[in-house]
C-alpha cells in the first residue's frame, strides 16, 4: 500500500460513522413502545427497562470501556435521588434543573473517592467500592434531614412535564429512552475520542498506556467523574418516577451496584450496546422469573441469574456483543 | 570540558539504584548512551535487565540516582511526559493493547503528538516500514501472530518519534529467522530515523552484531562495558552468553 493510498482510507471507526446505527437503534426502541402504547403495565416494564439500560451503559463507561470494576455506583445513582428529591420537596425545583447539581455532586464526590482508591487494582478495587456503598448507606441513614432516614421519604405526585410526573406510562417510558439515547450519545463519542481511547489503553495494559503516555490517574478519574455524572441523573430520573425512595432500596448491591456491572457483563463489556442488550434480555427474564418462582423458590430468580453470569464469564468472556465482535476479527484476520 | 552538541549522551544514567519494596535490585548503575547508536545490554535472567528499562521509562521509581536525557534532567518527570520528552519503551513481550485495533493501538503511540493530519501522516510512513500492518490496520491486536505483535510494538513505540527507543526483550517467543527480520529493521530504523537505541536481548549473538555498544549487567551492577566488536572476542562473554 503506498502512502497515498493510505491517507485516502477512511478512519477505520468515528463517532459521525456510529450514528447511523445509534439512529437506527433507538427508532428500533422507539416502534416497540408505540407497539405497547395501550398496555401500560408493559410500558411500565419497559421505562424500568430504559432506565436500567441508561444506567448499566453508564457505569460501562468507567466499568467497561475503562475496566475499573466499580461495585460503588448506587452511591452515584443515590446521590442523584436525593439531591432532586430534596431539591423538589423543599424548593420545589424542577428535576431538570436539579439534574445539573446532582451529576456536579456525583462527579465530585467520585474522583475525590476514587483519588485515593484507584491505587488499587483489579479485585482490590471493586472490594474498595463495595465497602463505600456499606459506608454511604449507614451515612444515609443516619443524615435523615436529607434522606428521610431509614424509612426514606417521597415526593408528592405532582403531574407535570416540569416536574417529570405523569399520569400516562407512555410518557415515562419515552423520558426513560431520552435517557438512553444521551447516555448511548456519549458512549457513541467516547468511543473513538482521545479520552475514550486512553480508557481502553488502561483498561488493557495501565504500565504501557502509562508509557505510551497517557496520564493514567487523570484519565481514570475524568473517566469516573463522567460515568458517575450519568449515573446520577439517572438517579434524579427514577427519584421522579417512583417517587419514594429509601437507602436500602437506592444502595440495594442485586438491585443497582452489582447488577449494573453484572448486565453489562453478560451483554458485552466494553461495548458501545453491550450494556442494553443485556437489560433488554435479562430485565424481562428477570421478572419472568421472579414470577414464576417467587413464590415456589425465593431466591430462584437470583440463583438463575447467577448461573448465566457463571456461564458468561466461562464461555463469552466479552459478553454476547465483545464475542461477535471477536469471531468477525477471527474470521477477518483468517481472510487476510 | 567541552559540552559541544555532539559530546552530550543521548542518554546519562549516573548512580540508578532500584527495587520492589524492600528488595533492591538495581545498585548504583551508571552508564551512557552515545547519540545516533545502538546499544545492548545483556545479563542472565534476573540480572535486572528490565527493571532497568522500566525505570528508565519512569514506571519503576528510582531510590536513587539521576537520568540526563539529551542533557535535560528526567530523574522527576512522571513517566507520561518522559514519552512527550522523546523516549520510548517497546516492553517485553510487546503488551499491545488487545482489544483495540492495529490501527487504534499505532494512534495510541502518538498520543503525546495529538490526533491530527500529522499523525496521519505518521502512521502511513510506519506503514511503509511495516507493511504488514497496513493490511492488518482494522483488526484487534489481540489476533496478530506473535512476529506481527512485536511489530507492531515497535512501530507503535515510533509513532511518537522518538530519539532514544528502548527495547524489552523483542525477540522472546519470535523464530530465529522472525528474530533476524525484527532486528535488521530496527537497525534500519536507528540509520533512517537518526535514532538512539537500548535494547536488552538474550540472543545475544544477533543482538552484538547488530549494536556498537554494550553492557552486561549482573545482579544488578555493570560488570563491564565495551564495544560490541570486543564482547564478542571476550571469552568470558563467549562462554557465559553464547554457549561457545
Amino acid at each position: 500500500m503506498t502512502k497515498t493510498e493510505l491517507s485516502r482510507t477512511p478512519r477505520i471507526g468515528s463517532f459521525a460513522g456510529e450514528l447511523p446505527v445509534l439512529g437506527a437503534v433507538l427508532a428500533a426502541l422507539g416502534l416497540v413502545l408505540l407497539f405497547y402504547s395501550d398496555d401500560s403495565f408493559t410500558l411500565n416494564t419497559l421505562a424500568g427497562t430504559f432506565l436500567f439500560a441508561g444506567l448499566a451503559t453508564s457505569w460501562n463507561i468507567i466499568g467497561g470501556f475503562g475496566g475499573q470494576f466499580s461495585l460503588g455506583h448506587s452511591v452515584f445513582f443515590a446521590i442523584g435521588a436525593y439531591m432532586t428529591g430534596n431539591l423538589f420537596l423543599k424548593y420545589e425545583l424542577s428535576p431538570w434543573i436539579s439534574l445539573l447539581p446532582a451529576m456536579a455532586l456525583a462527579a465530585a464526590v467520585a474522583m475525590l473517592i476514587s483519588w485515593p482508591v484507584f491505587r488499587l487494582r483489579g479485585p482490590f478495587f471493586s472490594i474498595a467500592t463495595l465497602a463505600l456503598t456499606e459506608v454511604a448507606m449507614a451515612l444515609a441513614v443516619y443524615f435523615s434531614t436529607w434522606t428521610g432516614g431509614a424509612q426514606g421519604f417521597s415526593v408528592p405526585f405532582k403531574r407535570g412535564l416540569e416536574n417529570m410526573i405523569f399520569a400516562e406510562r407512555m410518557n415515562n417510558a419515552l423520558l426513560m429512552l431520552g435517557y438512553v439515547a444521551v447516555t448511548l450519545l456519549i458512549v457513541c463519542w467516547l468511543r473513538h475520542s482521545r479520552l475514550g481511547y486512553s480508557l481502553q489503553a488502561i483498561r488493557d495494559n495501565e504500565d504501557t498506556a502509562e508509557a505510551a503516555g497517557i496520564a493514567v490517574l487523570r484519565t481514570k478519574l475524568i473517566g469516573m467523574g463522567l460515568s458517575a455524572a450519568l449515573m446520577a441523573a439517572g438517579g434524579s430520573l427514577y427519584m421522579m418516577y417512583v417517587r419514594v425512595v429509601d437507602p436500602y432500596a437506592l444502595f440495594s448491591l442485586f438491585d443497582v451496584g452489582v447488577k449494573v456491572a453484572m448486565i453489562t457483563l453478560i451483554g458485552g463489556i466494553g461495548t458501545i450496546y453491550g450494556p442494553l442488550l443485556g437489560t433488554l434480555l435479562l430485565i424481562p427474564l428477570e421478572n419472568l422469573l421472579r414470577a414464576e418462582l417467587g413464590a415456589s423458590v425465593p431466591g430462584g430468580n437470583l440463583l438463575v441469574l447467577g448461573v448465566l453470569l457463571v456461564l458468561t464469564a466461562l464461555y463469552l468472556r466479552r459478553g454476547i456483543i465483545g464475542s461477535l465482535i471477536g469471531l468477525a476479527d477471527r474470521m477477518k484476520a483468517a481472510r487476510a | 570540558m567541552s559540552t559541544t552538541q555532539q559530546t552530550v549522551p543521548m542518554l546519562e544514567v549516573r548512580g540508578l539504584s532500584t527495587g520492589y519494596g524492600n528488595i533492591p535490585v538495581l545498585h548504583d548503575v551508571s552508564f551512557e548512551v552515545p547519540q545516533g547508536k545502538v546499544t545492548a545490554v545483556i545479563g542472565a535472567n534476573g540480572a535486572g535487565k528490565t527493571t532497568l528499562l522500566s525505570t528508565i521509562a519512569g514506571l519503576i521509581p528510582a531510590t536513587s540516582g539521576q537520568l540526563m536525557l539529551d542533557g535535560t534532567d528526567i530523574s522527576r518527570t512522571p513517566a507520561a511526559s518522559r514519552t512527550a520528552a522523546g523516549l520510548a519503551l517497546v516492553p517485553e513481550g510487546g503488551r499491545l493493547f488487545p482489544f483495540m485495533t492495529v490501527r487504534e493501538n499505532l494512534e495510541l503511540g502518538a498520543y503525546s503528538l495529538g490526533r491530527d493530519a500529522g499523525m496521519r501522516q505518521r502512521i502511513a510512513e510506519i506503514c511503509e516500514i511495516f507493511p504488514v500492518l497496513a493490511e492488518r490496520q482494522s483488526q484487534m491486536a489481540g489476533h496478530l501472530s506473535g512476529g506481527e505483535r512485536q511489530m507492531c510494538a515497535v512501530a507503535r513505540a515510533m509513532m511518537s518519534r522518538p530519539r532514544l527507543l528502548m527495547l524489552d526483550e523483542p525477540s522472546v517467543g519470535l523464530s530465529p529467522l522472525m528474530t533476524e527480520r525484527l532486528l535488521s529493521t530496527i537497525s534500519d530504523l536507528a540509520a533512517s530515523e537518526a535514532l538512539t537505541v537500548v535494547i536488552v536481548e538474550q540472543r545475544v549473538t544477533e543482538v552484538l552484531a547488530m549494536a556498537e555498544l554494550a553492557h552486561m549487567l549482573d545482579h544488578g551492577r555493570i560488570m563491564k562495558s565495551g564495544t560490541a566488536g570486543e564482547f564478542r572476542t571476550d571469552r568470558m562473554i563467549q562462554e557465559t552468553y553464547m554457549g561457545r
